[in-house]
């Protein structure tokens, strides 16, 4: 189904896309209002689209992205306004202005006539947009972040009127910027604060921007300088290897993770007295990152936290009754984890953490064509953080054939190969899948099918038995051989 | 024939062999799994870990080895070790610990069971004790029987005095040493009683694979030519023993050459001479005999008798003048201490530095054997009551090990296994007094009984007993040899039963002393559990506390630490410590040290010494010139962690001494003879480095209270050492340890002392008369 869009949409683009210069655009965007939230190593951007079709029988309408705004975004959905089903989009190759923006197009679920209106909201989550300023901080420090975007929101059509809102969890902003030189679309205001949200806009009567001659012309870069209260967490690289059980009916996961405070530097050096202190008084700074609290799937069972040095004592899990599969869970598993010692500003600490779930939890049998398929969440998601790689490997048991995979989002390359472990005779086909730029969003589940002939189930009791039986054999034959050169009588 | 407790009948031969067999291999299994299960307290206590701190080195070089092949590990440099001189590992180790992981590491893998080589290095000790148990079986057969074999096993494997070197995770040489120990000894006495080629090689092969492991084989190098020199002088020379030792030493001193390490040790130094020369008289004595057997003058002998111990003499002189001389190396420092136990504390500080050099305390053989030690003496007078070839190996060896024991606390582990020997042919003759179903004959006319159903001649007491010591050693009878004899006797009576005069009336007799048997067995098994649980199963990497609620906590510094200098200091970072901490920092934070666990260079040690015993302008230089990153230090004044730092501190002021004595002296250390920390503390000691690094901040802990140094119980100034060379980098969350940078110099040149005081703002002083101006004119 999905490529099956793709191919309409790369069509219908490919109609067109030149069109579009020669002809004249074919909507108009009456109101365009965009949201920023600001945050850590995370940003979510909403920008709500009021458009109106300007010819009849419109199916496809674009969406703008600026170049590093592109580079930025990890993640982005469209949806109708009041309605929860995506809108299929399509990232088009053939960009109208490669130095300026790229293009997504969104399929709108119904053609819309002449002067027929529909509100769309398009959600993006910007990975890497903050960096820390200073880029050194002390232990006592507050944290403070600096965020940078383009003051207008491009749009291959025109639009009447723009504003962007940029929202700060606290309301302690140290400075933001105004734009100069947009007197030509501003009507009373370029930029106004209150409290926590600082609105840019609105900018009115603003021409197709999706250009290098607007963007040259009028496009700046706003930056708002704030405080944020929470430690900045980049997970460098993730790996989760998956190992399905048949015969142990379970399934583990487990994670190795590289975990990076990407807040201010610690400036100087640390003090375990100011630490503790801070601690006491119940005032950790803003940088340091004392526990993560993660979600576990319902039902886990041997949580397992280690590092490279061993095992990690400071951990707490509530464990959540383990639930069927297909129903929802009303309560997860919460692990409380400590790292071997508080992580400020630039540290690291990489660890692996593991489970096992009941199999039945996430594998079903499909009658109709014989085959097994097992549902594996593609990351447990540390709050607030942004993992930089990730590649999740996906073991199946052993003699599993016709191996396919369903990843919910792209993934940058995939391929099965064989994995052997515990007394294999053959090995394991192992899917492998990889990431980049997951953030909280980016929760789905993959889905691998496969099928296991019954003399696979017994292929690896049956090995060991004859080994065994063999060993028996061999002891059984050096007992009654004698070699002696002399015999006793 | 009169018995003191009905024995089943109509039992056969065969029934009863294959039951006795089944018995003991089954007794062995047990022996095995509680050997086994014993030492993993440790790991259920706490984790499958790495203890202590030379394990740690063991299994760094072992994961070179399982990840890089063994030729990589065989020439392998460590250039983060000893920075800058780095370190030859591969010459420098016995490799046979590593190379036996490795092996099995493989193996596994082979067989597509890829078990982590952690978990191999933790789990080597328990499964060798395993081994153990069946090698100590094997000998204390040879010595008596089946019966005594089996309770030597068992005794071996949980007798706290092996367990304390081979708890799941003691990584150690000697994890495997004690299994190959006892298993040359048995090859030894096997080669001995048979006069076996086969066995004299196994013995060599085993000795060559003990030279490969540990160090402690001198032991085995000594041992056997002064068994076999006793056995000269008691006029026991048997063409035996001519094979047997020289099979053994030819082959195995061949063998032991290979390993880089020893290298022409076996020619060349004194520990190795006395094989040499036994081996030189053996071929003397041979060829003596050689020669009366060919001549049958008495006299002639006599004449030979006197070459042959003339020669002896001789070649011990020739050995003597060889050392003089210099061509044989004169014995090491650690050899004289073992005479001397003061020498190592005048001579060589560092080896004196070491816990488990010191002489044992009486508590300790308790502690580590429990009522074996008072079965020891017992048993050793039984060796002397049969006094056979083997017998006269154990005597020798109990009186050589009891000695070292006494010496050096490490080589308790040496005496354990003589003394499971012994107690175990003591208990198991007394069991076999008490267990033995016959009741004595009463003979008042106190003459020989003609019995129908004795075959034999008539015996005298005497004679009987030396037929009863003739079968023992033929069939290796035992309590349960007693009883299948005694039933074959009643079932067909067709071997001889030896009417004896001494024995054991009635049952109340036999119960009792048997009771108080099983009882002894009972209290010590109880307190070789309560002794590994509580006392050896400590990782000692990991400290356990109780919470408050009584549930375990774990106090986690020192990974802590290691691992946020694994994480977040440069790789090539260079880490100062004092060398207790070496190979821990290099194993768990893969960080380059000065100096380690490895104390070959008296030198190297002896400048951290001086590094940490200087004040701080002095110590600088000394950092800078060895490219000192980090520096860190052991400090328990806050909960209490007794092996810190501070308490080691004399130590590195004696080493430091004994290389710079203008420089470094003890006295000034103290005040008045006292060892101070606090406000009275020498002058001295609060200059030096690891005084300050050791308390930098500690009073600003107790927020204006009174900061106490629970570890030497006292009270701290308020106002604590100050720093300007060094600034804290890193403290772990009980305070235990502490990581601290050194600076770089400072970018406008100035001394850092002088450009901290201006950071302070010190040089406000200027400003003082205007202020006392103010003041006057106001």
């Amino acid at each position: 189904m999905l490529q099956h869009w793709r191919r309409l949409c790369l069509l219908v683009a490919g109609s067109l896309l030149p069109s579009l210069s020669l002809a004249g655009p074919s909507f108009e965007n009456t109101a365009v209002v965009r949201t920023i939230e600001l945050g850590g190593s995370v940003i979510h951007v909403s920008t709500t689209y009021a458009i109106k079709a300007l010819e009849d029988g419109q199916t496809t309408y674009h969406i703008a992205l600026a170049k590093d705004e592109k580079e930025k975004t990890s993640w982005m959905e469209a949806k109708i306004k009041g309605q929860a089903k995506p809108l299929a989009i399509t990232v088009l190759d053939e960009d109208v202005d490669t130095d300026a923006s790229s293009l997504v197009a969104v399929t709108l679920p119904k053609q819309l006539s002449a002067h027929g209106t529909l509100n769309l909201v398009f959600e993006s989550v910007q990975t890497h947009a903050t960096r820390p300023y200073p880029e050194r901080a002390a232990q006592t420090d507050p944290q403070l972040l600096k965020y940078e975007a383009d003051v207008f929101v491009l749009s291959p059509y025109d639009t009447l009127v723009q504003r962007t809102k940029v929202r700060s969890l606290s309301p302690d902003i140290i400075s933001y910027s105004t734009p100069q030189g947009v007197d030509e679309f501003v009507r009373d205001g370029t930029v106004t604060r209150s409290g926590a949200t600082i609105t840019y806009g609105p900018y009115h009567n603003i021409p197709p921007s999706a250009n290098v001659e607007f963007v040259s012309k009028y496009q700046q870069t706003i930056s708002i300088h704030y405080n944020f209260d929470y430690p900045v967490l980049e997970v460098k690289n993730l790996e989760r290897s998956v190992e399905v059980s048949h015969w142990g009916a379970n399934l583990n996961v487990e994670d190795k993770i590289h975990l990076h405070n990407a807040g201010p530097a610690l400036k100087g050096h640390f003090s375990r007295l100011e630490y503790q202190s801070q601690n006491f008084f119940g005032r950790l700074s803003p940088h340091t990152l004392d526990r993560l609290i993660l979600q576990l799937p319902p039902g886990v069972t041997n949580v397992y936290y280690y590092d490279l040095n061993g095992n990690v004592s400071t951990s707490n899990l509530r464990a959540a009754p383990s639930v069927p599969k297909n129903s929802k869970a009303s309560q997860n598993s919460i692990l409380e984890m400590r790292p071997r010692y508080p992580l400020l500003g630039g540290w690291n600490y990489s660890f692996t953490l593991g489970f096992d779930t009941p199999l039945q939890d996430s594998v079903g049998w499909d009658a109709a064509n014989d085959r097994y398929i097992v549902a594996v969440p593609v990351t447990t998601h540390i709050s607030g953080s942004v993992v930089d790689e990730a590649t999740v490997k996906i073991i199946l048991p052993e003699g599993a054939s016709n191996v396919e995979f369903t990843s919910p989002f792209h993934a940058l390359s995939s391929s099965v190969s064989t994995h052997i472990t515990y007394l294999d005779t053959i090995g394991r086909p192992a899917v492998t899948l990889a990431y980049e730029g997951l953030t909280g969003k980016h929760t789905g589940v993959i889905y691998v099918s496969y099928s296991v002939p019954f003399f696979a189930h017994l292929r690896k009791p049956l090995a060991v038995g004859a080994v065994f039986f063999g060993l028996f054999m061999l002891g059984f034959a050096a007992k009654r051989v004698d070699l002696r050169l002399h015999k006793q009588s | 024939m009169p018995t003191a407790y009905p024995l089943p009948e109509n039992v056969s031969p065969a029934t009863v062999a294959n039951t006795a067999s089944l018995l003991r291999i089954i007794a062995l299994g047990l022996i095995s799994a509680a050997a086994i299960a014993s030492r993993l307290f440790a790991v259920i206590n706490f984790e499958s870990i790495i203890h202590e701190f030379d394990p740690w080195f063991n299994y760094r070089a072992t994961r070179v080895l399982a990840s890089k092949g063994f030729y990589e590990f065989w020439n392998w440099f460590d250039p983060t070790a000893w920075y800058p001189l780095g370190r030859v590992v591969g010459g420098t180790i016995y490799p046979g610990l590593m190379t036996t992981s490795g092996v099995i590491y493989y193996i596994l893998h082979a067989l597509h069971l890829p078990v982590d080589i952690r978990n191999i290095c933790v789990l080597l000790a328990p499964g060798f004790s395993a081994l153990t148990a069946w090698a100590t079986y094997m000998f204390t057969k040879e010595m008596k029987d089946d019966s005594a074999g089996l309770l030597a096993a068992a005794f071996i494997g949980i007798v706290p005095g092996y367990i304390s070197r081979s708890v799941a995770g003691s990584y150690d040489n000697e994890a495997i040493a004690i299994f190959l120990l006892m298993f040359t000894f048995f090859s030894w006495i096997k080669a001995l009683k048979q006069g076996s080629a086969f066995f004299g090689t196994i013995a060599a092969l085993f000795y060559f694979y003990m030279v490969a492991a540990w160090g402690g084989y001198v032991f085995i190098t000594n041992m056997i030519p002064l068994h076999a020199l006793v056995l000269l002088l008691m006029g026991r020379f048997t063409s035996r023993l001519y094979v047997a030792y020289s099979s053994w030493y030819a082959i195995g001193t061949l063998a032991s050459m290979q390993v880089p390490f020893v290298g022409f040790q076996p020619v060349r130094t004194s520990e190795h001479m006395a094989a040499l020369g036994v081996f030189g008289l053996l071929q003397i004595v041979a060829f003596a005999q050689l020669v009366r057997a060919h001549v049958s003058s008495k006299q002639f002998q006599n004449l030979l008798f006197v070459a042959v111990v003339s020669t002896g003499v001789l070649g011990f002189f020739a050995i003597v003048g060889l050392t003089y001389k210099g061509w044989i190396a004169p014995w090491t420092g650690r050899f004289y201490s073992l005479w001397d136990t003061g020498y190592a504390k005048k001579y060589i500080p560092i080896i004196a530095s070491v816990s488990e050099h010191q002489p044992t305390a009486w508590p300790s053989f308790f502690m580590d054997l429990h009522f074996l030690i008072w079965l020891f003496p017992a048993g050793v007078v039984m060796c002397f009551r049969a006094l056979r070839d083997e017998h006269i190996f154990v005597i020798i060896y109990a009186a050589m090990a009891s000695y070292f024991a006494g010496v050096m606390v490490r080589l308790m582990l040496a005496l354990t296994p003589v003394v499971c020997v012994t107690s175990a042919v003591a208990l198991s003759t007394l069991l076999d007094t008490y267990l033995d179903p016959t009741e004595p004959t009463v003979n008042e006319k106190a003459e020989p009984v003609n019995d129908p159903p004795s075959t034999n001649v008539p015996v005298t007491p005497k004679k009987a007993k030396k037929l009863k010591d003739k079968e023992t050693a033929a069939t290796a009878r035992g309590a349960l040899g007693d009883v299948v004899s005694s039933v074959t006797s009643a079932a067909g009576g067709s071997t001889t039963s030896p009417k004896t005069t001494k024995g054991i009336f009635g049952l109340d007799g036999r119960v009792a002393v048997l009771v108080n048997a099983l009882g002894l067995l009972l209290f010590f098994v109880v307190h070789c559990t309560w002794v590994t649980a509580n006392a050896y199963s400590s990782p000692s990497v990991v400290l356990a506390s109780t919470n408050p609620d009584g549930s375990q906590h774990l106090i986690d510094d020192f990974r802590e630490a290691y691992y946020w200098l694994r994480q977040n200091t440069a790789e090539d970072a260079v880490v100062m410590s004092w060398w207790d901490y070496g190979y821990q920092i290099a194993g768990m934070a893969n960080r380059t040290t000065l100096v380690d666990n490895n104390t070959w260079n008296n030198t190297h040690i002896a400048t951290v010494g001086k590094a940490m015993s200087s004040p701080e302008e002095v110590a600088y230089p000394i950092l800078r010139k060895h490219d000192v990153n980090y520096v860190l230090v052991i400090f328990g004044g806050l909960i209490g962690y007794s092996g810190d730092d501070m308490n080691k501190f004399l130590w590195m002021v004696r080493i430091s001494q004994g290389v710079w004595p203008d420089e470094i002296q003890e006295p000034n250390y103290f005040n008045n003879g006292e060892y101070r920390v606090d406000d009275r503390a020498s002058p001295t000691m609060k200059e030096c480095l690891m005084y300050k690094m050791t308390y930098y901040r500690f009073a600003q802990l107790f927020g204006g209270g009174q900061a106490i140094d629970r570890v030497r119980g006292q009270h701290m100034p308020a106002n604590g050492p100050t720093l300007d060379y060094l600034e804290e980098a890193f403290t772990s969350e009980n305070w235990i340890v502490r990581i601290y940078e050194v600076k770089k110099d400072d970018v406008l040149g100035r001394d850092l002392k002088v450009a901290n005081a201006f950071g302070e703002g010190k040089k406000r002083k200027r400003t003082k008369p205007i202020a006392r101006r103010k003041a006057i004119a106001a």
